[in-house]
């Protein structure tokens, strides 16, 4: 059995998060399906649940001006949500407003989604497409981690259990900018990504990014094709030559699997389309 | 500690709730509110619905907890005596209904989505649905039931 606290300061969270056999829990989406095969199969339950959805801190959202913040507390709906997000970070609006249900979204937050560690987290490419760094506390104080650092292997990170993540500090591409996020699934509504990609571009293309998930151990940038991007002339030939360089990427780094059959001409696609996409919304914003 | 939340506008107190327990198991075996079902357990199928604090929560990924201070609502919560709720009605009228296991939890997240949108296009209701499975009716006839409750609770009559 386990014992359930909520804190109402972080300071208190970290104080309970530094106890032996605590866990930390948010929307549950990921970790209430984890508790329920522990109890199903008689296996050890945390000794102690830290409900951090009521922590204002999490809750943080800053977008206007320099220093972009978003709290680890915020949901999936709030995300999707928000002219704020939508204006501001529409790769990650849009990512949010694909994960799930309604349900699973107004619970599920971007802190529980990165510390999850999965593949084919969704929030996490947007969040990568950014340039987000995780601030983490614990007891012994604060540290900054970029998300390619955090996530080592599928479902590894680097957070130990007494770490909390508070939020990330995020980088959008220079304005006007150009966002877009795409994924494949087996169906439209409900499911988990075979593959997604967030890109962003900015006008002079000085800082293109493109991000591909549900390929690698974590969802990862692809400086081969942001360099290909960097030096090219923007258009369709552009766009193009992008997706295939991103699909050689893929089978570079994963070697021709039964799966690459599929995910080649489905990388060299969706990359295109989101190439240009976001062209086109920068575009319409400039 | 007790754990104390409103449930359908009643205060509610329980003793000795573990902290893994779900807010549906809790429903369920406790407070005897047998309205929300568990389909799958993981999130996937929506027959667990229930509101909090207005929204609706798969309650078998919210922990019990998490409802202490708040607002729980159920399927019993929504008539009035012999009254059904407008949305109920719209279900009821438009044979969204069959075997009834998925119903409940249909009609909770189709208020939280009349409660944003109280004119919801069907590509609107068929989104904000689309965490709720049906193995009976298909889901031709609770779009048309969601429209058909909107529009009661608009207070626009029965007619069409
Ligand atoms: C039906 C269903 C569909 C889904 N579809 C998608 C999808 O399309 N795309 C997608 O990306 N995901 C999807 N998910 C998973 C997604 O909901 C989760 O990854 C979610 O983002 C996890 O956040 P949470 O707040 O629910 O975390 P929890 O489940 O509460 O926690 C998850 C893990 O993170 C840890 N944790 C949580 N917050 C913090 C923090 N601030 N600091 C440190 N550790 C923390 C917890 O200890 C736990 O180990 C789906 C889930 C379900 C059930
Ligand atoms: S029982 Fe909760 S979503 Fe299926
Ligand atoms: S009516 Fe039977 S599952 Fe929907």
């Amino acid at each position: 059995m386990s014992r359930f606290l909520t804190p109402a300061t972080v300071q208190e969270a970290l104080e309970a998060l530094a106890q032996p056999g605590a866990k930390v829990l948010a929307g549950g989406t990921d970790l209430m399906i984890f508790l329920r095969q522990a109890r199903m199969n008689g296996a050890e339950l945390p000794e102690l649940l830290v409900d951090v959805t009521r922590l204002p801190e999490l809750k943080r959202l800053e977008l206007d001006g320099p220093g972009c913040y978003l709290g680890a507390g915020l949901t999936f709906r709030f995300l999707d949500e928000s002219p704020e997000a939508r204006r501001h970070i529409p790769v990650l609006a849009q990512a949010a407003s694909m994960v799930g249900s309604m349900q699973v979204r107004q619970t599920g937050t971007i802190g529980g989604n990165v510390a999850n560690g999965s593949p084919a987290a969704d929030g996490m490419s947007a969040l990568v497409a950014l340039d987000a760094v995780a601030e983490i506390a614990s007891l012994e104080g604060v540290r900054h981690c970029p998300l390619s650092e955090l996530i080592t292997a599928p479902n590894q990170t680097t957070l130990t259990p007494g770490e909390l993540i508070l939020g990330y500090a995020i980088t959008p591409p220079p304005e006007p900018e150009g966002q877009v996020f795409l994924k494949v699934g087996r169906r439209h509504e409900v499911a988990v990504s075979r593959l997604n990609l967030a890109a962003c571009l900015d006008r002079d293309l000085a800082d293109p990014r493109v991000v591909l998930g549900s390929c690698f151990p974590s969802p990862r940038r692809l400086a081969d094709v942001e360099a290909l991007i960097k030096n090219g002339k923007p258009g369709p030939a552009l766009w193009q030559a992008a997706g295939e360089q991103a699909a050689g990427h893929f089978t570079d780094v994963c070697g021709w699997r039964s799966s690459a059959t599929y995910k080649v001409p489905a990388i060299t696609r969706i990359t295109a389309r989101a190439l240009k996409r976001a062209w086109a919304q920068l575009e319409d914003r400039s | 500690m007790p754990l104390k939340f409103t449930l359908n506008g009643k205060e509610v107190c329980l003793e000795d709730v573990p902290g893994e327990a779900t807010l549906l198991e809790v429903l369920r075996r406790k407070l005897g509110m047998l309205g929300a079902k568990e389909g799958c357990g993981v999130g996937e199928c929506g027959a667990c619905t229930v509101l909090l604090d207005g929204k609706a929560v798969d309650s078998c990924l919210t922990a019990a907890w998490q409802a202490a201070g708040r607002e729980v609502t159920t399927v019993e919560g929504l008539a009035q005596g012999e009254t059904l709720h407008p949305m109920q009605q719209g279900f009821a009228d438009t044979g969204a209904v069959q075997c009834g296991f998925c119903t409940p939890g249909m009609i909770l997240t189709a208020l939280d989505l009349v409660e944003q949108a109280p004119k919801p296009s069907d590509q609107e209701i068929r989104r904000a649905m689309s965490g709720n499975l049906c193995r009976c009716t298909g889901y031709h006839d609770v779009v048309r039931a969601v429209r058909r409750g909107a529009k009661y609770m608009r207070g626009e009559g029965e007619e069409q």
